[in-house]
């Protein structure tokens, strides 16, 4: 999971050379790689890779603080959704 | 409370009387006499506010150049006042289930909405400050339409908004408005990142989102905006809407709010989807040219000719242009000053 997220913020959404290669502890939002848009972009995307279903009260920074943290946010979204 | 600020506070009683009573009663008579009387409140203003009348004049030349001959910009500049006015009337009669404004407001081109909404994926209505722009999603929604809008009120944006003027917006026309929407107004805030995710849930339902394409960009946003031809200029614009059309699926419509030669009158015109191919940036300027074009058609309506503070930031004027217009709104000037 965190390679395959990796690799799309580091595709679509790093504007500025200098953050590659994405660490998965860089902070999206200190290195302004996360906006209003590009987190739309990146939601879109996890919803259709993993299969989750992402509410806008929960993207709040401490889910998409890392590619880390993001992660760790998809994978208790997965486990909340398959124990419904 | 030393006597200074006691002394401003009673200065401004009756501005807080002329907002919140006189003007609700006017705008609630027979829609030609409040109609009528908004447009002479409006030419005195224009005789009065020299300033305020003078900037407007300056910034008109500044963009606009010589397209207007003297006169035509005097007409626009009187013209501008009226239409303040008027909208402080129609934003009154709102109140209530709004049919005292929605009945005289033609709605042209309802079946583009109508069309686009049958898409399932939900509806971008595009629009610039036009008149009371607001009131768009308003008078969509008492049309029937599941409708939310994309934006800051100026209530909470501009500093240099008179306390009265403040509090009329905050209490009253604000209030009207968005009893009319289905959802609260997304007012995307500086740094704040889920507006965008907000819309596309919105969109989702197979609703309405209005949002406006002219504003100058906030400053964490100043990187993203994109070159558009506007009224002769490169300026600077955000193009955010068409991204999220893109990403959505949404098709974005154009929605402008144009006053008949009457006063009273107004004629909602939703245009048909705007093609999204190409990249974002060709598409956008597909959408500012139809601002342009609604601009010119009518520039008396922009509200953007007496914030010359905010068409520098676009790119319509010079950076130095804001140390000729100073000297006659000091207020204005700090506010610029406050922003650089």
């Amino acid at each position: 999971m965190e390679s395959i997220i990796n690799d799309y913020i580091s595709r679509e959404l790093v504007r500025t050379p200098e953050w590659l290669p994405l660490q998965n502890d860089t902070s999206l939002l200190d290195t302004n790689i996360l906006d209003s848009l590009s987190l739309l972009k990146l939601v879109m995307f996890l919803e259709q890779q993993f299969g989750v279903q992402i509410e806008p009260e929960e993207l709040i920074p401490e889910h998409f603080e890392t590619v880390a943290h993001i992660c760790a946010f998809i994978r208790k979204q997965q486990q909340m959704q398959a124990s419904r | 409370m030393n006597w200074l600020s006691r002394g401003k506070a009673l200065l401004a009683v009756p501005a807080y009387f002329y907002r919140m009573v006189v003007v609700p009663l006017a705008a609630y008579l027979p829609a030609p006499l409040a109609y009528g009387l908004a447009c002479r409140r409006g030419d005195w203003r224009y005789h009065r506010d020299a300033l305020q009348r003078e900037r407007i004049m300056r910034t008109l030349e500044g963009v606009l150049g010589k397209q207007l001959s003297p006169m035509e910009r005097a007409r626009v500049t009187r013209d501008y006042f009226r239409l303040r006015c008027c909208e402080i009337v129609d934003a009154m009669r709102l109140g209530g289930k709004g049919r005292a404004l929605a009945r005289l407001v033609e709605i042209r081109g309802r079946e583009h909405l109508e069309a686009a909404l049958a898409g399932g994926k939900g509806v971008i209505l595009c629009g610039a400050h036009l008149g009371l722009y607001g009131a768009c999603g308003a008078l969509l929604g008492i049309a029937g339409f599941p409708v939310t809008v994309v934006g800051r009120w100026p209530s909470r944006t501009d500093p240099t908004m008179p306390p009265a003027v403040r509090a009329h917006w905050r209490l009253i026309i604000e209030r009207r408005i968005m009893r009319h929407l289905r959802w609260p107004a997304i007012e995307p805030e500086p740094g704040q990142m889920s507006s965008a995710v907000q819309i596309a849930a919105i969109l989702r339902q197979n609703a309405v989102v209005t949002m406006f394409i002219d504003p100058p960009a906030l400053s964490p946003d100043r990187t993203r905006t994109v070159a558009a031809s506007l009224l002769g200029h490169q300026a600077r614009l955000l193009p955010g809407s068409v991204t999220i059309a893109q990403l959505t699926g949404a098709p974005l419509l154009m929605v402008f709010l144009h006053r008949s030669a009457d006063w009273r009158h107004q004629v909602l015109e939703i245009s048909p989807p705007v093609p999204l191919d190409g990249d974002t940036a060709a598409a956008f300027n597909r959408c500012i040219a139809l601002v342009d074009a609604a601009i010119r058609r009518d520039p008396a309506h922009w509200i953007y000719w007496s914030r010359p503070e905010d068409l520098i930031e676009l790119g319509l004027l010079p950076t130095d242009f804001s140390r000729a217009v100073s000297s006659l709104c000091p207020d204005r000037q700090s506010l610029t000053e406050r922003r650089a």
